[in-house]
């Protein structure tokens, strides 16, 4: 039985606790027909409880699992070389009391932050200043520039963030969704480093 | 018929507005403060309301900063007002040392590579202890 498999790991999966994983469930398999049929349906890997909330794959062990089974297979694996599983409970939605907390610490923060900002660079004395070289005036709340100042506040932080609420400017991502996703490629990163069986078993041995 | 002036005062106002406001967005999403936010919470598909509360609390500052308020809440509101105002801080303080990189460094130098737990509650302590030295005997 010879012929070449095509194995092209996902990069991600989110199983449930002691779920069974197969080739299929893990990669993307191409090749001759009744080859892919044979294949699709091996056993990779066990979920135990020891996994806790993440486990890793590495292409390696679905390719040491074919090879044993099928010995004159032709495997080619090409793609991401390990595979992320998170083990999830239940997919539960987040609590509104949790989100309520955030939207507050966020917006208590932000608050107290410009309020800072504003008596750290003395931005009322610069205005007043200001407004008496433009009027020869001396006024204590000049409003010609604080109310248009605080308009500008709020369209840059949007124009930043790219969307007023619903409607975006344009397909870019935000940066803050850029933030995100760096954020969840660096945790991944790590995970797939230090989750790796076959990384601990390479210390082991040291 | 607007003087030329108030015009102009209107302009400069617009523009440092403007500035200011995407300079401390920016400078809030590069500490990643609230990707670490939402990654703790799980709460991915709140991003916006997330914005919304960063911006009109930004502009409810704004507001407090200029105009002469007086709110008669009790003093249990202030005490809710400045926890969070604790925690922010706190957060901000803790993503400024980590964009620094100072504890990997630090941790690297004196070899304490796994002890980098106890350099962590060396500086959450100093924080509270200083915190409140500053306010209770410092300033009075």
């Amino acid at each position: 039985m010879g012929g070449i498999i095509y194995l092209r790991l996902k990069k991600q999966l989110s199983v449930r606790p002691n779920a069974e994983l197969k080739v299929k469930d893990i990669a993307y398999i191409s090749g001759p027909e009744p080859l892919v049929n044979k294949v699709k349906n091996t056993f990779v890997y066990q979920i135990t409880e020891s996994d806790q909330t993440v486990s890793v794959i590495d292409g390696f062990v679905v390719v040491d699992q074919l090879i044993n089974k099928f010995q004159d297979l032709d495997i080619q694996h090409i793609g991401p070389n390990q595979i992320i599983v998170h083990i999830a409970k239940q997919k539960k939605r987040p609590s509104v009391i949790l989100v309520a907390f955030i939207w507050v610490l966020l917006f208590i923060g932000s608050a107290m932050a410009i309020m800072n900002f504003h008596y750290d660079v003395s931005m009322e004395e610069v205005q007043e200043k200001l407004h008496y070289m433009l009027t020869g005036k001396k006024k204590s709340n000049p409003l010609w520039m604080q109310i248009p100042y605080s308009f500008g506040l709020g369209i840059g932080m949007i124009l930043f963030f790219n969307h007023l609420f619903k409607k975006r400017f344009n397909e870019e991502p935000s940066p803050l969704e850029v933030e995100i996703f760096k954020y969840q490629q660096d945790l991944d990163a790590y995970v797939t480093d230090k989750e790796n069986m076959l990384n601990s078993l390479h210390d082991t041995n040291k | 018929m607007i003087p030329i002036s108030s015009l102009l005062e209107a302009l400069v106002g617009f523009a440092s507005g403007l500035l200011v406001g995407t300079g401390f967005v920016a400078f809030l999403t590069v500490l990643g403060i609230i990707p670490r936010l939402i990654q703790l919470s799980k709460t991915i598909s709140y991003v916006k309301p997330y914005e919304a509360s960063v911006i009109i609390g930004v502009l409810f500052g704004t507001y407090l900063s200029f105009a002469d308020v007086t709110f008669h809440i009790s003093t249990i509101f202030v005490i809710i007002w400045g926890s969070f105002h604790g925690v922010f801080i706190g957060m901000l303080a803790a993503a400024l040392t980590e964009v620094l990189n100072v504890f990997p460094l630090l941790t690297k130098r004196i070899g304490m590579d796994n002890h980098i737990i106890w350099l962590l509650m060396a500086i959450v302590f100093g924080k509270i202890c200083g915190s409140l030295f500053q306010w209770v005997i410092f300033v009075r």
